[in-house]
Formats: structure tokens, C-alpha cells, sequence
């Protein structure tokens, strides 16, 4: 499609380099033929390894399903497990207690790692070294790091134990009741999440240029009204972030119970994935256990969903 | 309304950078104080020094009455416009531009009324509910002004306030700036790099080398009266030729040795730069102002001959660059841009019409009254 147009301030004809549209359609199509194939493989594996499994689990949860030593016997849909779930009181508690500790611990995580991104940020020398230190606990292995909180912990060998029958506080046992297990539990999550908050935080706050504070400054504003109204604004994009990756994997929230109390002591830190895990495999429920864990799934789908909405409508538009 | 006093200023940065040498400087009420020079010459870091961004390592400021030394930003009653402008991303125009008023807890209509002030004055009005992102260059800066004249503060400082925008806009806010300075008569000090902006905006302007005051006046007083090469080379555009010359005022005529060339220094000359006399056997630096350089047209009182390298016509003049044997001095300057000559080249502006071909001879009306003289060593102007 050559053409020869004129320019626009003095009118004279001025010929645009011909631009071939046929040709390059053809040559986009053939890459993207080529990038299909190259990702081929690779979205093949991810469908075995991720979609089957979740499909084949929703199948089930809506499944009479019974467990025998050949394997699933599938008797034919009903939606018996989810009403079962959902009139259970086991599932009530450990949905409230799965929200509470989510909410808890992303608040105190946040605050916190808020905290230390700013104190970081005032670093300049030691800040690469701070960084490595801090990131430590949440480089390890949730469930090394749950057992090492429960060398802790332990009533018998325990280092808090000693630390506090020292003090001559007693000998709690601190796993050993609701209200303590369910502290420890979330001091566990907040020691290994808070410096990923931190840094999260920290990169936004590097982003954001320091003239802004400078022009604060000479605005008149105190250390204090340049945070709450320059900083955590301009924070809120990163702050959202941070929120969103801790809630859908606190919701998930396994390992530490499944290390320090197998959900214990009754059914105090039981979280929806100790529920659906001890359904399927302590007690064979097949049908509700996967039922648990498809409306977990959603639960937490539709409240990212819900966050982002809100989220964008507050701070999306363009900064 | 204040003054600003700077007394004997010094800066050493953290890492042991002598940034500035002891700088005096007064900038008077309602006065425009441009600091110019090269890039890297400490501009930047007296002006934060003065906004109380930037410990003051030794020396006295006093902004009105009180030394502000150890004054915070806030304490200092200044208002400062960024070089990107600084604004604040999430909040409106009219946000940003009450942010000040809103920190110092004014009533509601009273910040309404001064935010709508400061639109009017900066041609806003229609953009105060916008955020800065979703406008233009020239309208950013604007908000940035505008934040700052809200504040009724007694000292504005500017940090190369244009250099951001495109040179139509530049030009046009050149013009802007020093109207709204002068509507509001705040003390202002106003840095850039460009001399142009500095001799179109400034009172008096101060221009800077390697952390020193190098000469601070009129701009005029700079043009006609350099202090010394520096800021004869760095004011003026195209910038002015300085060549090496023999000086020779004892027996016979006195005369400057331009290379081959012989070029008679009649007495109202040496009678106006009495201090010529003792360099008598000594080379100097001349320095050469391209409007003193016209055409020759048959009776030229000291005729110039270069060798013409090439030829820009503007349309109102020719600026002719030529070659002459007289080894040429180059005074480090804001030229990188209207630099093309190789040594021994300068540049004559000559009327549209002159008939003037590359590569070919040409006679200059050397004109000696305008001649600028310094000492090869120092740098400094000989005069008395
Ligand atoms: N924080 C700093 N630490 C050390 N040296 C600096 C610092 N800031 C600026 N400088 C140096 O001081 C000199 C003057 O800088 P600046 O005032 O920004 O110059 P200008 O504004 O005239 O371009 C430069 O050589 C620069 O490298
Ligand atoms: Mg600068």
C-alpha cells in the first residue's frame, strides 16, 4: 500500500516507505505458528499437571465416590458432599479460622514489613546485606521452618519453654491450648512472611522518584504527613500487590498446622486445608474432602476477584 | 518579600567534593538572580543549600533577616520549583497545587480561593481536576509554579525550570516565568546552564565555573565587560573568538600581532585599557565579538583577512566562520553546540548580502573599539 502523501505544514508530496501489508500478515501468522509450537510442550504438561487434576477434582467433589483397594469406585453425581460441607460445623470453624488468621496475620505482615522497607530505604550502604539477612526465613522451606518453630515450641526441650519457665513464667504448654497454638501459629507465619512483604514494599518505594519528598519538604510537611499523604498513596499499587499474593497463600495455609499441631488442640488451628486433607486421607471421605478444598478454590478466586475490583477502583487509574 | 545573602558559601560533600568555593552573592527583593554555568559547576547545589536540601558546610545564608544555616526546608519560608517538576502523581492539579496551604491547616474556601488565584494567574483553570499525568510539558511546569506562588513565600528558587520542555515552549515560558516573577516581586534565584535563558530572564545574573563565582552582574555588564575568558567565551551566542596576540605599544604604532596579521590599536583603545601598556612584548588573549566583525567594504580602519570555511545564513545575517593563523583559545563554555570550528577558526556575523564564498578570501572591518583583552595566564580582563 504505497502512497504518497502530503505533509502536513508545507503540502508537498513526500513518499512514506511502501509497507506491504499481504506480506507481513503472512510473516506474523508464520511466527505465531512457530510460537505455538515452541510453547507446545510446555502448555501440554501444565494441562496434565494442573487443568486435569483440577478438573478431575471437581468431578469428584461432585461424586458418590468410594475409596476401595482398586481405587476410586465413582457411583454417580450428587451434591451430597458439598451439602454435607456446608451444614458441617467442623467446616464453619475452620473457614472462620482460616479468614482470621489470613486477616491477622497479612495486617500484622504488612504493618510490619511497611516498617521495614522504610528503615531499609533509609540504608544506602548495608541495605544489600539487610536484604539477604532478612530474606533467610522465607527463602526456607515452610515445612523446615515449622519445625524448627517447633523446637520452639516443644513443651518438653522447647527453647520458648525455657526461655519462659526461666523467667519463671511456668511451663505453659504453649501448643497445648486454643488461644497460644493459634499465636504461635500466626507468630510462625508473620517471622517467615514479613520480609517478603518488606521487600515487596521496599521495591515500590525505590521506584518512587525523591524529589516528591524533597518538594514535601519544602512544602512544609512533617516526616509524619509525607508518609500518609505522598508515600502510602503512591504505595497503595505495590501494597495491593503484596495483599493479594499473602491472602491467596494464606488461605492455603497447611504446612505450619500440618508440622506444630495437626490441626490441634482439637479443632483449634484446623484451616480448611488441614479439614479437607484430614477428610480425604484420615478419614476416606473422598466426596466432601474434595469438596472442601473445590470451595476453598473459589473462595479464594472470588475474593481476589472482588479485591481487584475494588482495588483498581481506588488506585488503577493512572497514576 | 526578603533578600537572600549568601557569605562566603562553601559545600564539601559527604565523599570529601568540593562542590562550591566561596560564594558571595546577594540577591535583592523582588529581584531575578540567574545562576549560570556549564553543567557540573555546582549550580544545582547552591540553590539546595539555599533551600535547606543541602547542609551548608561553611559560610553564612541569610534569607531576609535571620541566618537560616541550620534552618530546615519548612522553617526557610521558600518555594522551589523542581527540574522535573516534582509534582505529586496522585493528586489533582488542584490538589498539588493547595498541598502547601492544606499542611498549614488554612480554611477549606480560603485554600479554594488561592488555589482558583494561582490557576487564573497560570492559565489552569480548566485542568485543576486533572492529574498530572494527563498533561502536557508545558502545563506540568505550570502546576509547578503554581504550587509555588501559592504559597506567598519570600523566596522562589528554580531549578532549571525548562530545560524539560521543547524549544518553542521554551521560549514562550521564558517569558512567562519572568512575568509571573515579577507580577508576585519574590527574591528568586533561577539556575540554568542555557546563557540565553539567562540574559533574557535574569536581573542580573551570576555565572559559575568549577564551584567559584567567575563574575555576577547586569547582563549586559557581562556582555560588554567579561571579568575574564570564561564568561567572555560563555556569554554571548555564537560565542565570542579569542585569539592569542602579541601586543606591541612601545616604539612605532601600537599594534596587535594576530597571527601574520598586524592590526593597529589606536590610542582611544589603549587610553580605554590603560593596562594594555605593560603586556608591550607580551601575547595576551583577544577576545573578538562576531558582531564586531563586518564586512569590509574598501576603507577599514584594521582590516581582518580569513579564509572562509563555511557560511550559515540566517536570513537577517551571514555568519561567516573563518580561519586565521593566530592561534585560537578555547575557553570551555557552553559552545558544545555552536562549536564547529577547528583552531585558529572564529565566526563574523556580515550582512545577508555580502557576497561570500566557501573557500575563498575574505577582508573583515575588524572593529577595535569592541576588542576584548586578557591576560594569557590569568584569564583576567585587562582594562585600567
Ligand atoms: N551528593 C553528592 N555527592 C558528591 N558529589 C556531588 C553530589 N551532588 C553533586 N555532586 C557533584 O558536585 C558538582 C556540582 O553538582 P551540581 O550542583 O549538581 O552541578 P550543576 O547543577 O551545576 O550541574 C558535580 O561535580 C557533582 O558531581
Ligand atoms: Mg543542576
Amino acid at each position: 500500500m504505497a502512497e504518497v502523501s502530503a505533509h502536513p505544514s508545507t503540502g508537498v508530496p513526500t513518499a512514506t516507505p511502501p509497507v506491504i501489508v499481504g506480506r507481513s500478515d503472512v510473516y506474523r501468522r508464520r511466527m505465531a505458528r512457530l510460537g505455538w509450537m515452541f510453547t507446545a510442550p510446555a502448555l501440554f504438561f501444565i494441562g496434565a499437571v494442573t487443568l486435569f487434576p483440577i478438573g478431575f477434582a471437581v468431578l469428584l467433589s461432585f461424586e458418590n465416590v468410594n475409596v476401595t483397594g482398586a481405587g476410586f469406585q465413582l457411583n454417580g453425581l450428587t451434591t451430597a458432599n458439598y451439602s454435607l460441607v456446608l451444614g458441617n460445623s467442623e467446616w464453619h470453624y475452620a473457614l472462620v479460622f482460616t479468614i482470621g488468621f489470613t486477616v491477622v496475620t497479612v495486617l500484622v505482615e504488612l504493618i510490619l514489613g511497611t516498617m521495614i522497607a522504610l528503615l531499609l530505604e533509609r540504608l544506602t550502604k548495608a541495605r544489600g546485606m539487610m536484604m539477604a539477612i532478612l530474606l533467610i526465613p522465607w527463602s526456607l522451606v515452610t515445612v523446615i521452618s515449622a519445625q524448627l518453630w517447633y523446637y520452639i515450641y516443644n513443651p518438653t526441650y522447647g527453647v520458648l519453654d525455657s526461655i519462659l519457665s526461666f523467667l519463671g513464667l511456668g511451663n505453659p504448654v504453649i501448643l497445648g491450648s486454643n488461644a497460644s497454638a493459634i499465636m504461635a501459629m500466626m507468630a510462625a507465619d508473620i517471622w517467615k512472611t514479613t520480609p517478603f512483604v518488606a521487600i515487596i514494599v521496599l521495591a515500590g518505594l525505590v521506584m518512587l522518584s525523591t524529589d516528591i519528598y524533597e518538594a514535601a519538604e519544602v512544602d512544609g510537611a512533617t516526616g509524619w504527613e509525607t508518609f500518609w499523604k505522598i508515600t502510602f498513596p503512591l504505595l497503595r499499587p505495590t501494597i495491593g500487590l503484596a495483599v493479594l499474593f499473602r491472602v491467596l497463600q494464606a488461605f492455603g495455609l497447611f504446612d505450619l498446622p500440618y508440622v506444630l499441631t495437626q490441626g490441634g488442640p482439637g479443632y483449634a488451628t484446623t484451616s480448611l486445608a488441614i479439614l479437607a486433607e484430614k477428610a480425604m486421607f484420615n478419614d476416606n471421605q473422598f466426596g466432601p474432602g474434595v469438596a472442601v478444598a473445590t470451595t476453598t478454590a473459589l473462595l479464594v478466586v472470588l475474593g481476589c476477584f472482588a479485591f481487584l475490583k475494588v482495588f483498581r477502583a481506588q488506585v488503577g487509574e493512572e497514576v | 518579600m526578603a533578600t537572600i545573602e549568601l557569605d562566603q558559601i562553601e559545600k564539601v560533600y559527604p565523599n570529601g567534593f568540593h562542590a562550591v568555593h566561596g560564594i558571595d552573592l546577594e540577591v535583592k527583593e523582588g529581584e531575578l538572580m540567574v545562576l549560570v554555568g556549564p553543567s557540573g559547576c555546582g549550580k544545582t547545589t547552591v540553590l539546595r543549600m539555599i533551600a535547606g536540601l543541602e547542609d551548608i558546610s561553611a559560610g553564612q545564608l541569610r534569607i531576609g533577616d535571620r541566618v537560616v544555616n541550620e534552618l530546615g526546608p519548612k522553617e526557610r519560608d521558600i518555594a522551589m520549583v523542581f527540574q522535573n517538576y516534582a509534582l505529586y502523581p496522585h493528586m489533582t492539579v488542584g490538589e498539588n497545587i493547595g498541598f502547601a496551604l492544606k499542611l498549614r491547616r488554612l480554611p477549606k474556601e480560603e485554600i479554594e480561593r488561592k488555589v482558583q488565584d494561582a490557576a487564573r494567574i497560570l492559565g489552569l483553570t480548566q485542568w485543576l481536576d486533572r492529574k498530572p499525568g494527563q498533561l502536557s510539558g508545558g502545563q506540568r511546569q505550570r502546576v509547578a509554579m503554581g504550587r509555588a506562588i501559592v504559597r506567598e513565600p519570600s523566596v522562589f528558587l528554580m531549578d532549571e525550570p525548562l530545560s524539560n520542555l521543547d524549544a518553542k515552549l521554551r521560549v514562550q515560558m521564558r517569558a512567562e516565568v519572568s512575568h509571573i516573577q515579577r507580577q508576585v516581586g519574590v527574591a528568586t534565584v533561577y539556575v540554568t546552564h542555557d546563557q540565553i535563558e539567562a540574559m533574557t530572564m535574569g536581573d542580573r545574573v551570576a555565572v559559575m565555573r568549577s564551584g567559584y563565582l567567575q563574575q555576577c552582574d547586569n547582563p549586559q555588564v557581562l556582555y560588554d565587560a567579561p571579568d575574564n575568558v570564561f564568561v567572555a567565551a560563555f556569554i554571548g551566542s555564537p560565542a565570542m573568538n579569542l585569539f592569542e596576540a602579541g601586543v606591541s605599544t612601545g616604539n612605532g604604532t601600537p599594534s596587535l600581532a594576530l597571527g601574520s596579521q598586524t592590526v593597529p590599536l589606536p590610542d582611544r583603545v589603549l587610553d580605554t585599557h590603560r593596562g594594555l601598556r605593560a603586556y608591550d612584548g607580551k601575547q595576551i588573549i583577544v577576545g573578538i565579538r562576531p558582531e564586531h566583525l563586518p564586512a569590509a567594504d574598501g576603507d577599514a580602519e584594521a582590516p581582518l583577512v580569513g579564509e572562509i570555511d563555511l557560511i550559515e545564513a540566517l536570513g537577517n545575517e551571514l555568519q561567516v566562520h573563518f580561519t586565521i593563523d593566530a592561534k585560537r583559545v578555547l575557553a570551555e563554555g557552553p559552545s558544545e553546540e555552536d562549536e564547529l570550528s577547528s583552531s585558529g577558526a572564529g565566526v563574523a556575523r556580515v550582512g545577508p548580502h555580502v557576497p561570500a564564498r566557501v573557500g575563498e578570501r575574505m577582508t573583515f572591518d575588524l572593529k577595535v573599539d569592541g576588542l576584548h583583552f586578557f591576560d594569557a595566564d590569568t584569564g583576567l580582563a585587562i582594562r585600567h
